[in-house]
């Protein structure tokens, strides 16, 4: 029932993306561009020149979906001469493949999406539900409350937002995560003591840490079902080792689980050392700020206290109320972080501060900015492809980039600044070059589901199917590689690995080394990503494999595309275009006489082609 | 000779790999307030053996004897030292050793554990602590020096610089007969052809710098500047067994650690602080005795080879070996004859830096369950290698979120390790 409900809002919400009023995003746009100018004119400062075309298609296609536009989806663009068709082009790439992609990395990093321990926290499942939300549209709110609130079996179809909660072991860390994430707020010294400078003490941070109490996660069944387990998994652990782990991890897909919704209650901790409470004293949900939402206690505060240190009360589903909190229009540090975090992802800079540490009262630099971009997130509903659309809309986005040094105190958010661009982004422009379709093998497409259809097929499986399983099963080391074998072919056509997009495979393909060079994610901690040169990541690109796979490699699609232009200058045109998305200068135009090979790999290893404008 | 008059004799020129990552600004004032008191070392080199070695199938012998499994007690160069039959050739170096025996973890999982050893905290979710590799080149690398302070060898954990800068990251081999990886011109690629290719980008950065200048695009030109000049410097020699002396050469068999160990010696007797070298594959969960003998073969080897190489060239004195492991195993041996996770009373072994070598520290019970006699934590472990070069384990830097955090957390140095 519930899932229907989901699935019907999901609908509904790809539905309003699509059938959205063109003008009401451009109206926004020129909301916030007269917002900036009114500025502009304040400091007598002139509004920044429109970026040309070549300019604006290469800005669009990384900053919306991740990669370069290769030289057809280039000329395709300007070759357009019918109205609107930057309108037309934002349009596209947002309901496209690539989308899903480079978004899906976004949020991958986000939420540290990755395969852990030896516990079987195989975020499969994890990265389905966020594939699926993007597919969908989900509206930000949604997405956030549907993590939040998450619970019941990890590998249940369509519940993989309870990887939220398997990824990090540890409540009080994860509390702390997730108002970094969602709240834009750095919370975290509160957890252990009360910080001189910071708003919150300890104390507000138990009290919050009371909406999720006794939140947790179960690999292994239930006690009253592991009796009857127990005793096969004995004796199978003194027969052969390996079948007894195929017994333990087959049954952890069935039975692993989220379990708790919340007791209202938390206990202080035993090394508390403030006057206004004592060691493991329980004390009662409270957000940090707003009004606290009324809860369904059962059970009073001074029954609690009169009971043992280990009680904590019965569930009372209090997880779903501070979502309800986070997700609140009237929470001003929810709308405030997703504002300050997507104007950082799109134009470059903090649009009010630092993403994870943002101060509870302050709106920025810039706060009728600041104020006017949470209104139009509240009025798209917290559709971002929406929010997105005014953006990339604004006369702001498309305005000349900036070049921003430490004393350029004039800046005013009137464009984005020029930046390298990320790890996966590189690697899928370098895509972009090896073949015309880069957008063909997505893996947001395709469903990783192997243990979401083992979770399915387990369900009518009783203690002795698991023993034969264990017994005359696929073998203890290729248990996890064939039900992921069996979904990938479930797939059909998935291509060569090579020729996927970076930015959406690495949850279960191990990490790609090239973008690990070039400052990827690690994904152990919130936005882990960098842009940083270093050694080991110059002579890769000095070097590298990059001659074997595209500078010297004639089969690939740049080599194609030149192949048959005998005009030194038309060629160079060609690369330069493929490359850095514009037309040679002037200046450049001597280079003409160098090889192919040569000058493709000077301008991979060029600022130009790492870096944004 | 002592370290400092090494120090003045070493041709030393600054190392660009450094000046490539730090860009314009070099982060080298923390050396000159760096030693707090007389260091006793000036090289670490760290062989890390990840999965967890077997104490009881090793160094620990001092126990029942069902606990030993199948491993024989054989005698060793120095009296009352016993040792497995699996280390014949270490056994002959014992008079260089100390063992200890009551090693403490709090971390039983690999990830965590490792983590625990290589860096004194848990891990958690909202910060990654820098290694000790990467506290010790941070806090020792001076202005003179020409190779990076952190380097580590091996397929496995790279050596991360945690919360901070990228540039305090080791150095990684991934295997001596590679090298550092790309450092030579790719083959399909002449010289002429790179200086041209090099022409070319020239030009096409400097149009870029004219329009786009900011400090990020000049420190990847900085870099570009620090990598061919690296490509070229005669630091890279030091990577190059091929040009080691025959006789160091031949104190090695061909293995690729004892390759491995032969290059961190060849490293520190050029300098470098911080060499990590790691031999994994202990985590015999099952069939024991069938699989560690050829990696202790290994460890036995390799090490044996690095104290003679060490001693022979006289760095034993100024170079702190350290065999260290992430925890320990069980004391049973489980029924598909393997040993399972032990944190409580594992075993590492120190050597060089006027270690109380030819002796052993600390007990486990008779039983092999915990660390019994002076039992010895891995943050107290790693106080006392920063300490051995001379560095304070309580010095504090701050995350980028302003958390201050301890070089070896609360770990406190044992003194008494060391004569």
């Amino acid at each position: 029932m519930i899932r229907t409900v989901i699935l019907f809002l999901a609908i509904a919400a790809d539905a309003s993306f699509a059938a959205q009023k063109p003008e009401q995003v451009i109206e926004h746009a020129r909301e916030l561009d007269q917002i900036v100018e009114d500025r502009l004119e304040e400091i007598g400062q002139d509004r920044r020149s429109n970026v040309d075309d070549y300019t604006f298609c290469r800005r669009l296609y990384l900053d919306a979906i991740g990669r370069i536009p290769t030289v057809d989806e280039l000329d395709d663009f300007i070759e357009d001469h019918q109205p609107q068709k930057r309108v037309r082009l934002i349009r596209k790439l947002l309901e496209s493949k690539g989308y899903n992609s480079h978004w899906f990395n976004y949020w991958a990093d986000l939420l540290r999406v990755k395969y852990v321990g030896d516990k079987l926290h195989h975020p499969g499942n994890f990265a389905q539900w966020i594939k699926a939300s993007l597919r969908a549209n989900k509206p930000y709110d949604r997405m956030v409350h549907e993590l939040v609130n998450a619970g019941g079996p990890l590998y249940q179809p369509g519940n993989g937002a309870t990887g939220f909660y398997a990824r990090e072991s540890m409540p009080l860390d994860h509390l702390a995560n997730s108002v970094k994430t969602f709240l834009g707020l750095s919370i975290e010294c509160a957890q252990c003591h009360d910080h001189p400078f910071d708003v919150w003490t300890q104390k507000d941070f138990y009290k919050l840490a009371a909406f999720s109490s006794k939140t947790h996660l179960r690999v292994d069944p239930k006690p009253d079902l592991e009796k009857i387990y127990a005793e096969d998994r004995k004796i199978l652990k003194n027969r052969s080792f390996d079948e007894w782990i195929v017994y333990r991890e087959s049954l952890r897909v069935k039975h692993a689980a989220i379990h708790g919704n919340g007791t209202g209650f938390m206990r202080l901790p035993h090394d508390y050392a403030y006057a206004d409470g004592e060691p493991f004293e329980p004390v009662m949900a409270e957000v940090l700020f707003g009004e606290t939402p009324d809860l369904n206690y059962t059970l009073g505060h001074e029954k609690l206290v009169s009971s043992g240190k280990k009680q904590y009360g019965p569930p009372i589903n209090s997880r779903e109320a501070f979502a309800n909190w986070v997700v609140s229009p009237e929470n001003p540090m929810f709308t405030k972080s997703i504002v300050n975090r997507l104007w950082h992802q799109v134009m470059g800079t903090e649009l009010v501060g630092p993403l994870g540490n943002l101060s509870p009262d302050g709106l920025g630099p810039h706060p009728e900015l600041t104020e006017q971009l949470m209104k139009i997130m509240k009025a798209s509903d917290y559709d971002l492809k929406k929010f997105l659309s005014v953006l990339f809309n604004s006369r702001v986005y498309q305005s000349k980039a900036i070049a921003l040094s430490a004393d350029n105190n004039a800046y005013v958010f009137d464009g984005p600044i020029v930046r390298r661009i990320s790890a996966e982004a590189i690697v899928d422009s370098l895509l972009c070059l090896k073949t015309a379709t880069p957008d063909q093998f997505v893996a947001t497409e395709f469903q990783w589901d192997g243990f979401t259809h083992f979770y399915e097929k387990s369900q009518s499986m009783g203690v002795q199917d698991f023993v034969d399983y264990s017994v005359n099963g696929p073998g203890r080391g290729a248990f996890q590689r064939r039900e992921e074998l069996e979904a990938k072919k479930r797939n059909g056509n998935v291509g060569p690995k090579d020729l996927w997009r970076v930015s959406c495979y690495a949850h279960v393909d191990g990490n790609h080394e090239v973008a690990m060079l070039l400052g990827k994610s690690d994904r152990e901690l919130i936005d882990g990503a960098n842009q940083e040169p270093n050694i080991p990541q110059i002579l890769y690109l000095l070097n590298g494999h990059l001659e074997q796979e595209i500078i010297g490699k004639r089969l690939v699609y740049i080599h194609q595309k030149i192949k048959d232009v005998d005009n030194p200058e038309q060629r160079m045109e060609v690369l330069w275009k493929a490359i850095l998305g514009r037309l040679p200068s002037e200046s450049e135009k001597a280079l003409a006489s160098q090889t192919p090979e040569d000058l493709i790999w000077a301008l991979l290893n060029s600022n130009e082609f790492r870096f944004t404008k | 000779m002592s370290f400092v008059l090494q120090n003045n004799i070493m041709n030393r020129r600054k190392f660009i790999y450094n000046v490539g990552m730090a860009g314009a600004s070099l982060p080298f004032l923390n050396s000159a307030h760096a030693a707090t008191h007389a260091p006793r070392a000036k090289s670490v080199i760290n062989i890390f053996l990840s999965g967890g070695l077997s104490q009881f199938d090793s160094f620990n012998m001092e126990v029942d004897s069902p606990v030993l499994g199948n491993s024989e007690i054989i005698n060793s160069n120095v009296n009352g030292i016993r040792v497995s039959h699996y280390f014949p050739t270490l056994a002959q170096h014992m008079d260089k050793l100390l063992v200890i025996n009551s090693m403490k973890s709090n971390q039983g999982a690999h990830p965590a554990g490792i983590y625990k050893m290589m860096t004194s905290y848990d891990p958690r979710s909202s910060v990654t602590h820098p290694e000790l590799g990467a506290w010790v080149s941070k806090r020792l690398t001076s202005a003179e020096d020409s190779l990076p302070n952190f380097v580590s060898i091996g397929k496995g954990s790279a050596g991360t610089a945690g919360f901070f800068p990228g540039q305090w990251a080791a150095l990684p081999v991934k295997s001596t007969a590679s090298g550092i990886e790309f450092v030579n011109r790719n083959s399909a690629v002449d010289e002429q052809q790179f200086n041209q290719r090099l022409g070319i980008l020239d030009a096409l950065n400097n149009d870029f710098e004219n329009a786009y200048s900011t400090k990020d695009t000049r420190a990847y030109m900085d870099t570009y500047q620090g990598s061919l000049r690296f490509m070229n410097s005669k630091d890279i020699d030091a990577f190059k067994l091929e040009n080691e002396n025959k006789h160091i050469v031949d104190l090695y068999d061909q293995q690729e650690f004892s390759r491995q160990c032969m290059l961190a010696g060849r490293l520190v007797e050029r300098g470098v602080r911080y060499v990590k070298v790691e031999l994994g594959g202990w985590d015999y969960h099952d069939n024991i005795y069938g699989n560690l003998p050829s990696n202790a073969g290994r460890l036995d080897k390799g090490l044996a080879s690095l104290l003679k190489h060490l001693t022979q060239k006289g760095l034993l004195d100024s170079t702190l070996v350290v065999v260290s492991t992430e925890f320990g195993r069980k004391p049973q041996v489980n029924p598909n004859r393997g040993r399972d996770h032990h944190p409580n009373g594992f075993t590492c072994l120190l050597a060089g830096a006027g270690v109380k070598a030819g002796q052993v520290y600390g007990t486990t019970s008779k039983d092999g369950e915990v660390a019994e006699d002076k039992p010895l934590d891995v943050t107290d472990f790693n106080a006392t290698i920063a300490w051995t070069l001379g560095i304070d384990p309580a010095f504090e830097e701050k995350s980028a979120s302003g958390r201050p955090f301890k070089l070896a957390n609360s770990g406190e140095v044992r003194e008494e390790l060391f004569v």
